[in-house]
C-alpha cells in the first residue's frame, strides 16, 4: 500500500506543473493539455482519499469527472478549431479582443 | 324663528354671489355689479338683523361641529360664535362693504370686462371677512384670515400690468405673511398648551394654564395682528396698497383687512391680559404706530397716501386702547379694562365709518380730476359740493372735534391710556404720544381738505374743468354712499347714548352702563378731554393758516436746516421701505447666497467628488481587463491561493 502522502506529493507536483503551464504556455492547445494535467491531479486525489477512507464515493466522482473532462475537451477543441479557422492562430496573446 | 340659527348664512350669501359671478359672470357686464350688490346686500340684511338680535337681548350664541379629528384628544372644529363684539363687527363690515359695492358699480364702470374679475374678488373678500368675524375658534379664524390676505393680494394687484401695483400686491402679501407666521406660532403654542382653539374653552382654560407659555402665545398672536393691521414695524405695506382701485382701499381700510387684526387682538384679549409685559408691548406698539404714521401723513404728497397713513395711525389708537385695557385688566382694574376694551372697538367702528367715507370721497375726487397728486388739485370745492361737505364732516370727525364720532372714541382711548398710566409709567408716555398724534391728525386731515377743495385751482383741476367733460361731480351711486357714511361719521359716536350706551353693549365681561347725563359729565369734567380738544383745534388752525390763508408757507418751513432733513425723512417714510429692502436683500438674499454657495461647493462638491473618484478609480481598475486570458488565470490562481492561505491562517481549515 502506497502511503497517502506519496500520492499527495505526486498530485501536488502534477497540479503545479499544470498551473504553470496554463499561465506560461502561449499555445492554446498546450494550455488545454495543462488544464487536463491539473484535472488529472485532482482526480488522482479523489481516488487516493477514496481508498484511504475506504469510501467508494470518491471513485464514483473520479469516473464522473473523467466523463465531464472528456466532454469539456471536446467543446474546447471545437472552439479552438473555429478560432484557428477565423484568426489563423492558436496563440492566446493574439486573442485579446475582449478587453477595456 | 331664531335668526341666530341662520347666522352662518351671512358669509355664505356673498360667497354665493362670488361663485355665481365667477362662473357665469363673463358675459353679464353691468349685471355683475348688481349681483354683487344683491349678494352682499342680502348678507348685510341678515347681518344687521343678527346684530340687532344679539345687542338687544345680550345673548351669546355658539354652535360647533367637529371638522378634523387629529386624535382622540385633539380635534379641529368649525362653528359660529356670536357675541356683542361679533355683532359690532358684523354691522361695520357688512354695512360698509355693501356701500362700497354700491359705489363700485359706478366707480368701476369704465373698466369693461375687468369688472367681472373685480366683482368676483370683492364678493369673496366680503364673504371671507364675514366668515372671519363669525368664527368660533382661532383656527377657523386663521383659515379666513389667510383668505382675506389672498383677496387683498388679488385686489391690490388689480391693475397687475402696472409694475408698481404688482409690487405693492406682493409687498402686502409678503409683509402680512411675516405676521401670519407669528400667528401660526401662537396657534401652535395655544394648541399644545390648552388642546383647543375654541374661544370660550381657551378663555376658561387660562386660569390653570402656564403663564409663561400664555405670554408667548399672546405675543405671537399679537404678531399676527401687527402684520394684518399694519402696526409698526410691519406698517409699510398699507401705504403701498394704494395701488389698487380706491374702492378696494376703502374696503381694506374701513371694513375688512385691517380690522381683522384688531378683531384678533379683541378675541385674544384675555390671553394678552394674562401678561403685563405683553399688554404693555401691545399698548406701546399701538402708541408708536399712531405717532409714527401720523408724522408720515404730515407731508404725504398724494391724497390716498394721507388717508393710508391716517388709517395706520388710527389703527394704532385702537391697539393702544386694547393694550391699555389688557394692562388694566391684568392689574385687577376689571371695569376700567373692560371700558378700554370697548374704547378700542368703539374707535374701530367710528373709524370704519369716517375712513370709509374719506376713501370713497377721495375716489370721487380722483374720478373727477384723474390725478392723486394733492399739489395738482385745489379749488375743487366749487365743482364738488357733496364730496366737499361730506369729507369736511369726516375730517372734523377724525380730528376729534365734539360732538362728532371721532371725538368720543379717541377721547375714550386717550382717557383709558391715561388711566393705565397710573399702573405703568410707559402708558403716560404713550398718552403724550397719543395727544401729539391727535394734533397731527387734525393738521394733516385739514391740510388734505384745504389742498383739495380750497385755494387756487392747480393744473389738474383746470384740466378737469376746462374740458367740460364732467357736468356732474359723480353719479348718484357714488354720492349716496358718501352721504350715508358722512351721516354715520357724524352720528356713530352717539352710540354712547343709545340704550345702555356703547360700553353697556360692547364690553368684556363687565358692562359699564351710564346714562347720557352721567356720560357727558364724565367726559366734560375731565381736563384730559380739553387737552385733546385743544390739540385738535390747534392742528386745524395750523392747517388753516398754512394751507388756506397761506400766512405760514409750508415750503419755506421745510426749505432748509433741520425741518428740511425731517421733511425728507418723512417723505422717505423713515426709510422703512429701504430698510425692508435691505433686510430682504442682506438677510434673505445674503442667506440665499450662502446657501447657494453651500449647495454649489459643499453638496455638489461631495456628489461630484464621489463621481469623479469612481471614474478615476474605474479608469485605473479597468486596465486589469486587458484581454489576455492568461493574466486572468494568474490573478485567479493568486486570488484563490491567498484565500486558502488566509483561511488556513485564521484556522477555518485546521
Amino acid at each position: 500500500m502506497i502511503p497517502l502522502e506519496f500520492v499527495l506529493i505526486i498530485t501536488s507536483v502534477l497540479f503545479v506543473i499544470g498551473a504553470a503551464g496554463v499561465i506560461l504556455k502561449k499555445n492554446a492547445i498546450m494550455i488545454l493539455m495543462c488544464i487536463e494535467i491539473m484535472l488529472n491531479a485532482a482526480i488522482i486525489n479523489l481516488v487516493a482519499f477514496s481508498s484511504y477512507f475506504g469510501d467508494a464515493t470518491g471513485q464514483g466522482f473520479a469516473l464522473f469527472s473523467i466523463g465531464i473532462a472528456a466532454a469539456e475537451v471536446t467543446i474546447a477543441l471545437a472552439i479552438l478549431l473555429n478560432l484557428n479557422k477565423l484568426r489563423k492562430t492558436v496563440d492566446v496573446d493574439e486573442i485579446n479582443l475582449l478587453r477595456w | 324663528m331664531d335668526i341666530l340659527e341662520y347666522a352662518w348664512l351671512i358669509p355664505v350669501l356673498p360667497l354665493l354671489a362670488f361663485v355665481f359671478i365667477g362662473f357665469f359672470g363673463k358675459k353679464l357686464n353691468d349685471l355683475n355689479g348688481y349681483i354683487a350688490v344683491g349678494g352682499v346686500g342680502a348678507g348685510m340684511v341678515l347681518a344687521l338683523w343678527t346684530a340687532f338680535e344679539l345687542l338687544t337681548t345680550g345673548r351669546v350664541y355658539s354652535t360647533s361641529q367637529t371638522w378634523v379629528v387629529l386624535s382622540s384628544e385633539y380635534t379641529l372644529e368649525m362653528g359660529v360664535y356670536l357675541d356683542n363684539v361679533a355683532a359690532m363687527m358684523l354691522i361695520v363690515v357688512s354695512f360698509i362693504a355693501f356701500l362700497v359695492v354700491v359705489y363700485s358699480t359706478a366707480y368701476m364702470h369704465d373698466q369693461g370686462p375687468r369688472r367681472h374679475r373685480y366683482f368676483t374678488e370683492i364678493c369673496l373678500f366680503v364673504g371671507v371677512m364675514l366668515g372671519l368675524v363669525l368664527a368660533n375658534n382661532f383656527f377657523q379664524m386663521f383659515v379666513f384670515w389667510e383668505l382675506v390676505g389672498l383677496c387683498s393680494y388679488l385686489l391690490i394687484g388689480f391693475w397687475y400690468e402696472r409694475p408698481s401695483a404688482a409690487r405693492a400686491a406682493k409687498k402686502a402679501f409678503l409683509v402680512t405673511r411675516v405676521g401670519d407666521v407669528m400667528f401660526m406660532v401662537g396657534l401652535f403654542i395655544l394648541f399644545t398648551e390648552l388642546g383647543t382653539f375654541n374661544y370660550e374653552q381657551v378663555w376658561h382654560a387660562l386660569d390653570t394654564a402656564d403663564p409663561t407659555m400664555m405670554a408667548f402665545a399672546a405675543f405671537f398672536l399679537f404678531g399676527g395682528a401687527i402684520g394684518k393691521s399694519a402696526q409698526f414695524p410691519l406698517h409699510d405695506w398699507l401705504p403701498d396698497a394704494m395701488e389698487g382701485p380706491t374702492t378696494v382701499s376703502a374696503l381694506i381700510h374701513a371694513a375688512t383687512m385691517v380690522n381683522a387684526g384688531v378683531y384678533l387682538v379683541a378675541r385674544s384679549f384675555p390671553i394678552i391680559a394674562t401678561s403685563a409685559e405683553v399688554s404693555l408691548f401691545v399698548g406701546a406698539i399701538g402708541g408708536i404706530t399712531a405717532f409714527v404714521a401720523a408724522s408720515m401723513a404730515l407731508c404725504a404728497p398724494k391724497i390716498k397716501g394721507v388717508l393710508a397713513y391716517s388709517t395706520v395711525s388710527q389703527l394704532g389708537y385702537m391697539i393702544l386702547g386694547l393694550g391699555a385695557g389688557a394692562f388694566l385688566w391684568h392689574h385687577g382694574h376689571h371695569v376700567e379694562g373692560s371700558i378700554a376694551f370697548g374704547a378700542g372697538l368703539f374707535h374701530l367702528m367710528n373709524h370704519a365709518f369716517f375712513k370709509g367715507q374719506l376713501f370713497l370721497g377721495a375716489g370721487a375726487v380722483i374720478h373727477y380730476v384723474h390725478t392723486e397728486d394733492l399739489a395738482q388739485m385745489g379749488g375743487l370745492g366749487k365743482y364738488m359740493k357733496v364730496s366737499m361737505i361730506t369729507m369736511l364732516i369726516s375730517c372734523i370727525s377724525i380730528a376729534g372735534i365734539p360732538p362728532l364720532s371721532g371725538f368720543w372714541s379717541k377721547d375714550e382711548v386717550l382717557a383709558v391710556t391715561f388711566e393705565a398710566g397710573d399702573a405703568g409709567l410707559t402708558f403716560m408716555v404713550l398718552w403724550v404720544l397719543g395727544v401729539l398724534t391727535a394734533f397731527m391728525t387734525a393738521f394733516y386731515m385739514f391740510r388734505m381738505w384745504f389742498m383739495v377743495f380750497k385755494g387756487q385751482p392747480n393744473e389738474g383741476t383746470r384740466h378737469a374743468t376746462e374740458h367740460g367733460h364732467h357736468k356732474h361731480e359723480a353719479p348718484i351711486a357714488m354720492l349716496l354712499p358718501l352721504v350715508i357714511l358722512a351721516a354715520l361719521a357724524f352720528a356713530s359716536g352717539f352710540a354712547l347714548f343709545i340704550g345702555d350706551g356703547f360700553f353697556g353693549a360692547i364690553y368684556f365681561e363687565h358692562a359699564h352702563v351710564l346714562t347720557m347725563g352721567e356720560r357727558l359729565t364724565e367726559v366734560f369734567t375731565s381736563p384730559l378731554t380739553y387737552i385733546s380738544i385743544v390739540a385738535a383745534v390747534s392742528g386745524i388752525m395750523l392747517a388753516y393758516f398754512s394751507f388756506y390763508k397761506t400766512k405760514i408757507s409750508a415750503e419755506k418751513v421745510v426749505s432748509k436746516g433741520f425741518p428740511k432733513a425731517m421733511h425728507q425723512l418723512l417723505l422717505d417714510r423713515y426709510k422703512f421701505p429701504v430698510a425692508y429692502d435691505k433686510i430682504g436683500y442682506v438677510g434673505v438674499y445674503g442667506f440665499s447666497l450662502l446657501l447657494d454657495k453651500f449647495d454649489r461647493y459643499v453638496i455638489d462638491g461631495i456628489v461630484n467628488g464621489i463621481a469623479a473618484f469612481l471614474t478615476k478609480a474605474g479608469g485605473v481598475v479597468r486596465k486589469l481587463q486587458n484581454g489576455y486570458v492568461q493574466s486572468y488565470a494568474t490573478l485567479l490562481l493568486i486570488g484563490v491561493s491567498v484565500i486558502v492561505i488566509l483561511l488556513y491562517v485564521v484556522g477555518v481549515l485546521r
